[in-house]
């Protein structure tokens, strides 16, 4: 297993490079100055101001140069000052995650909890009633867009009913206070799980199903097994794996969707933060943003496929 | 529960029999008779022959233009007398369902012309990186797990953020990012294909890789590949009203659903009902190409029926 997991965060090297090559070349591409880019154009400063700063920052060495100049410093987690509020990128960055982790771990919670048991429920009662129910939910959740859920449920639960808070993480003066916490938390929780509830369905539908039409279940139910054996014994451990292998698809989505829920729920989060450093025009920010973000889903990766080592065993030898 | 599967097996009436005439024929003939499918492609029909007559629209019949401003009218309610009123109007006055027609129009667009592209990408690579495997293949690996790992929505934010972008440039530029699922599928099809003898027989009488690749090869996976161009649309267009709805995809005054649901999102408390009809009919056109791609592929592979 070590060896596994060695294996595995080397392989990981290579992506993270790949990822800062592509964040690189992006401002290197964009039609927009570097010194722009850099300093914000909130000021005016001169054409010798400029040159220097050019100077300054490197802008004028090779390309290949300043490429590994930016990787000495994304080495230590350097990612310069945010324009906009004067400190560390790194610092904001360290205190906002923690705030998405919530999020994000308990719309995967959530989730997996109303997702799996619809998907196993919706193939033992294949062809009746509950059946097409589930299916037909699980396709509307997978074409409503996400913000456009969350906008829907600030405005009737939030602003119209008053049944939930419409932002923010604490009602004021209550920071702290668990209850009041996840009260805030349901909405924005529920809008990040939808992509995850109405997908598991689908797949553990299509798995369970397969699964019942193996010899081994046959073999089960001519022993004579009673059916809530073979379904939970037999069944259910072997349909259980694409829980694991599809974790990949369902944490774009947390991580990804962030975004656009923190900003509908005003959490103040990763995504928040992205988004306004976007607003600000504040480069480093977006730019270290996006790194810390894309590293994030990389290591969940490498988490996935520990998780899916440990169920199906014949994974490591690959 | 076994024994009532047996019986339902065995009083199942038999399905109709036709004789086989070809695989297009065969899957238009089981297009007809799937009724939700038909439904979807109804529905997906109106709604893009709405989107391409929205000039003859506004012109004759809302007579209202999709930038004309009524600055003093902001915020009326919906109202049924006037056709151009029926869904209200914005903040400035302008009618919401004229809007509501030209923004299909755009989303429509960009989920077509992003899915050629992707597909185009998506095919190319895939395909010549199944058939010549070694080091373009592992090149190939290395790009689609580094696109993976960036969220999709950080990296087109963050290039809307540096590009100043045009509906084609975002159609583009969305297709451009998001080939890797059509990859990873062709990928995996023509590694399996060209172990088949007709592969190899093809290559005994000498014919080249290219054509191999597009004479042997693509038509063998092109079914299923529009099926996954099918389900591809819905989704640009599920990723382009969300990055239009933060401000960094199609900007105002052009009109797209995911644009006009930032402005209603602004003023929830004067119009709440310039929330709803954007998003349903984001919701609608993707929820059609979802079912019309899931309809497609048991039409196309009989075999995969009810394995959905």
């Amino acid at each position: 297993m070590g060896r596994f997991v060695i294996r595995r965060l080397i392989q990981a090297v290579p992506t993270l490079l790949g990822i800062l090559v592509i964040t690189f070349a992006l401002t290197r591409l964009s039609p927009a100055d570097p010194v722009t880019l850099i300093v914000g154009d909130t000021f005016g400063i001169t054409r010798a101001d400029r040159d220097r700063l050019a100077e300054a920052y490197g802008l004028n060495d090779p390309i290949p140069v300043q490429f590994v100049k930016y990787l000495g410093k994304v080495a230590v987690l350097d990612f310069g000052n945010s324009f906009y509020y004067h400190r560390p990128v790194m610092g904001l960055i360290a205190e906002r995650i923690p705030n998405s982790l919530q999020l994000s771990l308990a719309a995967l919670f959530v989730g997996l909890l109303v997702g799996v048991p619809l998907g196993i429920f919706s193939a033992l009662v294949r062809g009746r009633l509950p059946d097409h129910a589930i299916r037909l939910v699980s396709v509307i959740g997978h074409a409503v867009p996400t913000f456009w859920f969350g906008l829907l449920f600030v405005l009737v639960l939030g602003v119209q009913l008053r049944w939930f808070p419409i932002g923010s993480m604490n009602a004021i003066g209550k920071d702290g206070d668990l209850t009041d916490r996840l009260w805030h938390m349901v909405g924005p929780v529920l809008t990040l799980s939808l992509g995850a509830i109405s997908f598991y369905p689908r797949v553990l539908r299509t798995e369970v199903l397969e699964v019942l039409g193996q010899d081994y279940v046959r073999t089960a139910r001519s022993k004579g097994l009673r059916e809530q054996i073979v379904v939970s014994v037999h069944v259910l451990r072997n349909a259980l794996i694409p829980v694991v292998t599809s974790l990949g698809g369902i944490l774009t989505i947390l991580i990804g969707g962030s975004v656009i829920i923190e900003q509908i729920y005003n959490w103040p989060g990763l995504g928040r933060l992205l988004f306004e450093g976007l607003i600000n025009k504040d480069f480093p920010l977006i730019q270290a943003s996006v790194i810390i973000g894309s590293s994030l889903l990389v290591l969940s990766y490498i988490l996935r496929d520990i998780l899916y080592a440990l169920v199906d065993p014949r994974i490591k030898t690959r | 529960m076994a024994a009532t599967a047996q019986a339902e097996i065995l009083v199942r009436p038999a399905e109709a029999r036709r004789a086989s005439a070809g695989l297009w024929s065969d899957a238009v003939w089981r297009l007809r008779h799937d009724p939700t499918t038909v439904a979807a492609i109804a529905v997906l029909t109106v709604l893009v022959c709405l989107a391409l007559g929205a000039d003859l629209l506004a012109a004759n019949f809302f007579h209202f233009s999709f930038s004309q401003q009524d600055i003093l009218n902001g915020y009326a309610k919906p109202d049924g007398n006037d056709p151009a009123m029926w869904l209200g109007t914005d903040q400035l006055g302008r009618s919401q369902i004229v809007r509501l027609l030209y923004g299909g129009r755009v989303s429509l667009f960009i989920g077509v012309f992003g899915a050629i592209v992707s597909l185009s990408i998506g095919l190319s690579i895939g395909v010549s990186a199944g058939y010549f495997r070694g080091r373009w293949d592992d090149v190939v690996v290395w790009l689609v797990t580094t696109l993976n790992s960036i969220p999709t929505l950080f990296l087109l934010l963050i290039v809307g953020f540096l590009f100043r972008l045009d509906p084609v440039s975002l159609a583009i530029l969305i297709g451009t990012l998001g080939w890797t699922g059509i990859t990873n599928f062709a990928r995996g099809q023509t590694f399996a294909l060209r172990e088949r003898e007709f592969v190899l027989a093809a290559r005994t009488v000498g014919a080249s890789p290219r054509r191999i690749m597009l004479r042997h090869i693509l038509p063998n996976i092109l079914p299923l590949m529009i099926v996954l161009a099918a389900v591809d649309v819905g989704g640009i267009i599920l990723a382009e009203s969300a990055l239009s709805y933060l401000g960094f995809g199609i900007q105002p005054p052009v009109p797209s659903w995911g644009n006009m649901l930032t402005a209603a999102s602004q003023f929830f408390t004067k119009g709440p009902w310039l929330v709803y009809p954007p998003g349903f009919m984001i919701a609608t056109t993707v929820l059609c190409l979802y079912l019309i791609g899931d309809g497609l592929r048991d039409a196309l592979d009989p075999r995969l029926r009810g394995a959905k």
